[in-house]
């Protein structure tokens, strides 16, 4: 046959050619990834950084020693706790919404689902605008029960999308073998559901937390002025031409997500997100 | 051309999918690799058309080495199990695709396509390329996927439990039409399937495989009637394996040093005190459960603790009887060497 | 048990009333309060508004399109042989580096991105250390068309990656071998039977990709000065802040609301077809 003189190395697993051309591409999008965040830690140690050296001429943690007197304790403190409010009402709100579409029990459960898709796929701004304008009418505007409503806004679609495909997932018929050997529905969801669908309880968890802790749209506009979170925080360190405090706020809201990006992330595997393309 | 392995050794993990297989599938023929599942056969199969490489060991084609060589390169087609048809394509571009890979001219790839499809009977059916996979139905797939392998004129076509999608009488014609198929292009074929039946009935040769090794290899009708372990002639038929001896008058004796397999279709049943036939062992039973198979009826009969399957021509009461075999049809193993002794 | 009573129903539904009002108390009626905003002023049914975007706004829709464009082409021209390639072969530390981006949030992309692609930032301070760059070049690139679509493209990466890898793996690997059995490399793999097999999953990560970068706010906020062009959510904030006008931003948006319609629209279609 035609070619069999010549081996072709690419199909070979493990490939001289193939390891290089791994290397390099692992290289690559380290420093796309990681370049523009190793910016971030360079100037948040800089007190002073002149065009063109290489590093900053004087390095401190000046700005970050601020930041433990100054009010972005204040704002981080508010942050997570918006954030933990945030994703367990998401979390309440969406099981029976998830079980009931999983299960067809729910008439239109898939318009529903769709509904809560929208705040995602939509225009944020416009909208937000307009909500701030209702909120202020019903005195939402700048409380924080205002900002947890319009981040489960748009954190309900994690919570709700992803536990309807981990209630999927699980059959039917392991509940109704519980059913069936006398356990009540109720008991069942809470023995043997729930239990089973955790994982995915976590992974939407961390979803939800890490958008409510990195929304800022929703919390500049229905939050001010009294409501500051980190991200809004950032943006008027920003606007002040702080640089150095800017980076040092940007570092410190990479924190919890990378932390749980590092802690969890055998919980966010790719199929939770598969079912993303199949509706 | 000839299709060898030697000495193969693959490993995932701490499962030894093959260990040390030796085997040679002669040119031209239908060969048969049959074996419950995770017996190695399907490990096998991907060895020989590139998608695995041994850890040990060589596989040839011919005079040629190719354990390292890829997949098109090795002059090897695959069928699928599932078919692997690409749904986003039609027929033709199924076909066509492995075409342009080799960079055949667009007017070649045209006719060739025609050719393959007739060669698998396929162009009666109207407007066959331009359909995709999904508007045919099993069987007419099943030929496609065929014909999309041996449109690229391998010299090996190798199937991976080919009918096994296929509802059960569509699948003993389909079968009928790979063997004729095989014998017209002459090209080697090596067809891995669980089913004993199935290998039989098509195969020149059955290679039976047992935890990565191979139990044993020949024509169907010698594997079959010389099997030449517990395991193979369990696996070839309905087939009783007993702890059991044959005593010197030929009465069959519990033991738990021999093995005796008998085959259910080679037991004869008689009322109990009857004279069995000269040259036979047997033995007194009752009968606990008597099935009707369609062609006849399978008894069950208990002897000491064990139940033996026995078929039978009519229906039997249940209760006391007696079951004789003829002494060639009885195959003894000992229990330390797993060898027949007949 | 499985065909649900009218009462079971009933309580079903009970129970999804508190997700449904969020939504409904937090986007819908808003989403149809906006829309109404942009067809009055002062009380009055008028087409005010929308002359006034088309008079002051209609360079900035064009820009907003060409960005986002260009942040999608970026997006899915490396996102696409990207995951194929992770797809066809598996590397975990590509599949978390690059998960990094889905766990920054806008605001910090922004910054980040000012930062590094500003004329003297750190992307040329790191080119000059590796010699590629003399100490008199600047890189004009963080405040323009160009630096937000890189911007909006770094964030999105993660994401689309994500989302691609999880349909690329939904294609049986007998598909992948079948073609390989003949020979196709990498590329063709993937550019012969995981992108089409895929196409649904891609033509919905394109929509949802494109409609966020339309509608993109934080990055662009952090990114750009004050002249010049911009994107339309920078223009409907400085309305809706800074005018209070609250008629032409929900105007501002109707015109968003259209261009993300529009992109829903095409992939509905797609799908139908």
């Amino acid at each position: 046959m035609a070619g069999s003189a010549t081996p072709n190395m690419r199909d070979r697993p493990r490939g001289l050619s193939t390891l290089v051309f791994r290397a390099a591409l692992v290289a690559v999008l380290l420093g796309a990834i990681v370049g523009p965040l190793a910016g971030l830690v360079l100037w948040s140690v800089a007190e002073r950084w002149h065009w063109p050296a290489m590093l900053p001429q004087q390095i401190g943690l000046k700005y970050w020693i601020r930041i433990t007197q100054g009010d972005l304790l204040t704002a981080l403190n508010r942050s997570v706790t918006i954030a933990t409010v945030t994703t367990v009402a998401a979390l309440v709100a969406a099981i029976p919404v998830s079980y009931g579409a999983a299960r067809a029990r729910l008439p239109l459960g898939p318009v529903l689902l769709m509904l809560f898709l929208l705040p995602q796929a939509f225009p944020q701004l416009p909208v937000f605008a307009s909500a701030t304008v209702l909120f202020y009418r019903w005195n939402l505007a700048g409380t924080f029960a205002g900002v947890v409503l319009i981040h489960m806004v748009g954190g309900l679609v994690y919570t709700v999308w992803t536990m309807t495909a981990v209630f999927r997932a699980i059959g039917e018929d392991v509940e109704e073998a519980a059913i069936n050997l006398g356990a009540s529905v109720t008991r069942t969801f809470f023995r043997i559901s729930l239990p089973l669908a955790f994982p995915g309880v976590v992974a939407s968890a961390i979803l939800v937390f890490i958008y409510s802790l990195d929304e800022f749209t929703g919390t500049l506009l229905v939050g001010a002025p009294y409501v500051t979170t980190l991200p809004v925080y950032m943006y008027t360190a920003s606007l002040g031409y702080e640089l150095q405090i800017a980076s040092v706020t940007a570092l410190v809201l990479m924190v919890p997500g990378v932390l749980l990006l590092v802690l969890l992330e055998r919980f966010l595997r790719a199929e939770y997100l598969a079912f993303f393309g199949r509706l | 051309m000839d299709v060898r392995v030697e000495g193969l050794i693959k490993r995932y993990g701490q499962v030894t999918a093959l260990d040390g297989v030796s085997q040679t599938f002669p040119a031209g023929a239908l060969t048969a690799v049959v074996g419950p599942s995770g017996c190695g056969k399907t490990t096998l199969l991907r060895c020989l058309a590139g998608f695995a490489t041994p850890d040990r060991g060589q596989v040839w084609m011919g005079d040629r080495n190719v354990t390292h060589l890829p997949p098109q390169s090795r002059g090897a087609a695959m069928v699928f199990q599932s078919y692997a048809l690409w749904p986003h394509m039609t027929v033709f571009e199924n076909l066509a695709f492995a075409l342009r890979l080799r960079k055949v001219p667009r007017r070649d790839i045209e006719r060739r396509v025609r050719e393959t499809l007739e060669l698998v009977e396929l162009d009666r059916v109207p407007d066959i390329e331009r359909r995709r996979p999904r508007q045919l139905s099993g069987g007419q797939q099943q030929r496609v996927a065929l014909a999309r392998a041996i449109v690229v004129r391998p010299q090996v076509l190798l199937l991976d439990e080919p009918l096994s999608n296929l509802d059960a009488k569509i699948r003993h014609r389909v079968r009928v039409e790979i063997r004729a198929l095989q014998r017209r292009t002459g090209i080697t074929a090596i067809y891995v399937t669980h089913d004993q039946e199935e290998a039989m009935s098509i195969a020149d040769m059955v290679v039976v495989m047992e935890g990565g090794r191979t139990a044993q290899a020949g024509r169907p009708e010698e594997v079959y009637a010389h099997p030449k372990s517990p395991f193979v002639a369990e696996f070839l038929g309905s087939t009783n394996v007993l702890a059991a001896v044959v005593d010197l008058d030929g009465r069959i004796l519990a033991s738990p040093g021999g093995t005796l397999i008998v085959r259910a279709e080679d037991i004869q049943l008689m009322p109990s005190g009857d004279i069995p036939p000269p040259g036979s062992a047997w033995a007194d039973g009752e009968v606990v459960d008597v099935l009707f198979l369609g062609a006849g009826y399978r008894a069950y009969v208990r002897i000491g603790d064990e139940v033996v399957m026995a078929d039978h021509r009519t229906s039997l009461p249940r209760g006391p009887v007696r079951m004789a075999i003829l002494r060639e049809k009885l195959f003894t193993f000992d229990r330390a060497t797993p060898q027949s002794n007949r | 048990m499985n065909a649900a009573r009218p009462v079971e129903q009933a309580l079903w539904w009970l129970a999804a009333i508190p997700a449904t009002m969020v939504i409904f108390v937090g986007f819908g009626l808003p989403l149809v309060q906006s829309v109404v905003a942009s067809f009055t002023r002062d009380g009055v049914l008028t087409l005010a508004n929308y002359e006034l975007v088309y008079r002051l706004y209609r360079q900035d829709v064009v820009y907003t399109v060409q960005v986002a464009a260009a942040g999608l082409a970026l997006t899915f021209g490396i996102g696409i042989p990207l995951s194929g390639y992770l797809r066809l072969h598996h590397s975990q530390t590509a599949e978390f580096l690059l998960k990094v981006p889905l766990f920054v949030p806008f605001v910090v992309v922004g910054h980040a991105m000012r930062i590094f692609l500003a004329p003297r930032g750190t992307l040329l301070v790191g080119l000059h250390a590796l010699g590629l760059a003399s100490p008199d070049t600047t890189l004009a690139i963080s405040e323009g068309a160009l630096g937000l679509s890189m911007a909006l493209a770094w964030k999105h990466l993660a994401l689309v990656v994500l989302l691609l890898m999880g349909a690329f793996r939904g294609v049986s690997e007998e598909y992948l071998e079948a073609a390989r059995g003949f020979g196709a490399g990498t590329f063709r793999q993937i550019w012969a039977v995981l992108v089409p097999m895929a196409a649904p999953s891609i033509g919905l990560a394109v929509v949802l990709s494109l409609t966020s970068m339309l509608a993109s706010f934080s990055i662009p906020l952090m990114m750009t000065k004050g002249s010049g062009p911009q994107m339309l959510m920078i223009d409907l904030y400085y309305r809706y802040g800074q005018h209070g006008d609250i008629g032409v931003a929900s105007a501002i948006g109707v015109v968003s609301y259209l261009l993300a319609a529009g992109a829903a629209y095409y992939y509905l279609k797609g799908i139908a077809r």
